[in-house]
């Protein structure tokens, strides 16, 4: 009999795990619902910060933390050479062309990480993460903490920033009328630009999260990639605070699959959930009816 | 690409230059049993190729998960025989069925929205289906694998006996005819009523259903021939190296090396995708595989970005025309 602290610690946990989903899906959401353009390389940006993340830890014994910058940053210019050498030369062109030039970026990625690093999957294990915080009988991992905290901050940002600022409202503009938004003056390619690179430093910011609380690999890319794209079609495409809710409902469908069923089929609610939202309601959860 | 303005074929003459090199080539090897091979994988990828071109060439639907498509062809062939004590043709014709299914159950859904949709869809169903075979162990063994599966059956033909248990020679003719089939079928799909239809849906989806083609059941439709002849391959491949394990049936592979087959080989042209296959086969093999020996399809991942880039009909697809 499973008793009733096992269900509400495993839905709580499956809450937190949700923030952290919200950030490995932000890069390819945001770039999907200003540019209409899926980066398939999106899960390889991401495993990138947590290898980058993993050396510095294991090299000089940088906290993880201290490396979120350095991890977006070069997942960022990652991105930004991908979108400066290829993705810009076939922009305007069919959709599909986008789709497979970004795949290609990404096995040319993950291949080059087997080659550099092998593929040993890579745990960043810091002590504090496993410290108890205890709420009533329950009990949660600061690590579990920690990273929800940084994720919701990281949805929050881009979010203000979209509405704030004069940047981000530039891009919003872009996304909605291109070329209404190159007559009032605003360099639409410099936009596309931009929105790209910041897609690749989300990920990348990422990626130190996901492997402090599990781990990163050569094969973890696509399946973030595939993950992220099943939350952006559960939130509705261009709403970023609808990932958040998104996240958490996958996270605690999950935590409830591993606590009722078995963890061999976790992954199994996602695609189930993702099938019946194509059916039911192709929108998602908060995007507009179209 | 200058080359192609000078050099220019018909698709016919194409298909007739690849088969009759398909044809020659053992003999060229001088029937070397590692590089038959090396050509028998490639053959076995040129049916793939030429099914996903199917639909994405000439459908317009671009799939991430046909691996999925090649381990149901593989474990439902191996588990009707090792199971069920099936003949292995019949359980090959049978296995490519399940394929089937597996393309109604993803197809339904996905095809219902236009755009990447469907590209994703089908890349989640290629994990779920690793993912079930990995748990389902009363049926598929799980993680272990299957072993000795046995090889095909011994055929006589008049009064020779072509046996395909040690053989490569005999492997590798019938992986040869299981391509051109998988070509015929296309071919004459293509210069059908139906494959008007699905040259409509890849030109524009919603003209073509303006002037009344089905759009959903064009694309259920290429999808479900594309499926099936991956999933024979699929099973051709089982009997053809008698172990099977998930990883080894769902490599992602499958999935990866039929599109740059395809790109490579020319999207738009019909016989190019298996032309790719024999190329990067090769590539991959004699060349790529001695620069790094983990990472070697990485040189893929370059490959494709280049030809969607700078070639985007791919290295044949000028020099073949499409009729």
């Amino acid at each position: 009999m499973i008793s009733n602290t096992t269900i509400i610690q495993s839905v709580l946990s499956g809450l937190l795990e949700g923030g952290n989903y919200a950030l490995y899906s932000l890069g390819l959401a945001f770039v999907f619902g200003i540019m209409q353009i899926i980066n398939m390389a999106h899960g390889e940006f991401l495993v990138l910060g947590g290898y980058i993340a993993y050396w510095l830890l294991v090299k000089w014994g940088v906290n993880p933390l201290m490396a979120l910058p350095v991890a977006a940053l070069l997942a960022g210019g990652t991105s930004f050479l991908s979108y400066r050498i290829f993705i810009e030369r076939i922009r305007t062109t069919v959709e599909l062309n986008t789709l497979v030039l970004t795949f290609g970026i990404g096995i040319f990625l993950s291949n080059l990480y087997l080659q550099l690093w092998s593929a040993d999957i890579r745990n960043i294990s810091v002590n504090w993460m496993e410290d108890p915080v205890h709420l009533g009988g329950i009990y949660i991992s600061l690590g579990e903490i920690v990273t929800f905290v940084i994720s919701f901050a990281a949805v929050l940002f881009l979010h203000l920033f979209l509405r704030r600022t004069k940047t981000g409202k530039a891009i919003r503009i872009t996304a909605i009328d291109r070329d209404a938004a190159a007559l009032s003056g605003i360099n639409v390619e410099r936009v596309d630009l931009l929105a790209f690179s910041i897609g690749g430093a989300l990920a990348g910011l990422g990626g130190p999260l996901l492997g402090m609380l599990s781990f990163v690999s050569p094969n973890t890319g696509l399946h973030i990639t595939v993950k992220a794209f099943i939350l952006t079609v559960l939130a509705g495409v261009g709403s970023i605070p609808g990932l958040i809710v998104a996240g958490m409902i996958l996270g605690v469908g999950e935590a409830l699959t591993v606590t009722f069923v078995s963890s061999s089929y976790r992954e199994l609610f996602g695609f189930t959930l993702f099938l019946v939202i194509l059916l039911a309601r192709p929108s998602g959860l908060f995007g507009k009816r179209g | 690409m200058k080359l192609g303005n000078f050099f220019q074929i018909t698709e016919k003459t194409a298909a007739f230059l690849t088969f009759g090199f398909v044809l020659i080539l053992p003999v060229i090897l001088s029937f070397n049993p590692y590089y038959l091979s090396v050509f028998i994988i490639a053959l076995i990828l040129g049916g793939v190729s030429l099914s996903w071109n199917l639909l994405a060439g000439v459908c317009g639907q671009v799939s991430f998960g046909h691996a999925a498509f090649f381990g149901i062809g593989a474990y439902g062939s191996s588990l009707l025989v090792l199971k069920a004590g099936w003949n292995p043709f019949g359980a090959m014709i049978i296995a490519a069925f399940f394929g089937v299914i597996g393309a109604i159950i993803i197809g339904t859904p996905a095809f219902r929205l236009r755009g990447p949709y469907f590209a994703l869809s089908i890349l989640g169903f290629a994990e779920v289906v690793k993912l079930l075979t990995l748990n389902l162990t009363w049926l598929t063994d799980g993680s272990q694998g299957l072993f000795n599966i046995p090889a095909l059956p011994a055929i006589r033909i008049g009064g020779t006996t072509l046996e395909f248990f040690i053989s490569r020679t005999t492997n590798y003719y019938l992986a040869a005819f299981l391509m051109l089939a998988i070509y015929l079928v296309i071919y004459f799909l293509n210069h059908s009523n139906t494959g008007l239809a699905m040259s409509a849906v890849q030109g524009d989806e919603e003209t073509a259903a303006g002037i009344g083609v089905p759009v959903f059941r064009t694309k259920l439709l290429t999808l479900m021939v594309s499926a099936f002849c991956t999933a024979l391959m699929g099973a051709f491949y089982a009997h053809y190296v008698h172990f099977l394990s998930p990883d080894s049936a769902f490599d992602g592979s499958w999935s990866v090396m039929p599109i740059v087959a395809s790109l490579f080989g020319g999207m738009g042209t019909l016989i190019g995708p298996s032309i790719g296959a024999l190329v990067i086969t090769g590539l991959d093999e004699f060349v790529f595989k001695h620069f790094f020996e983990t990472g070697h399809k990485l040189f893929f991942g370059i490959l494709l970005a280049v030809v969607i880039v700078w070639t985007p009909k791919g290295l044949f697809g000028k020099s073949i025309r499409k009729k």
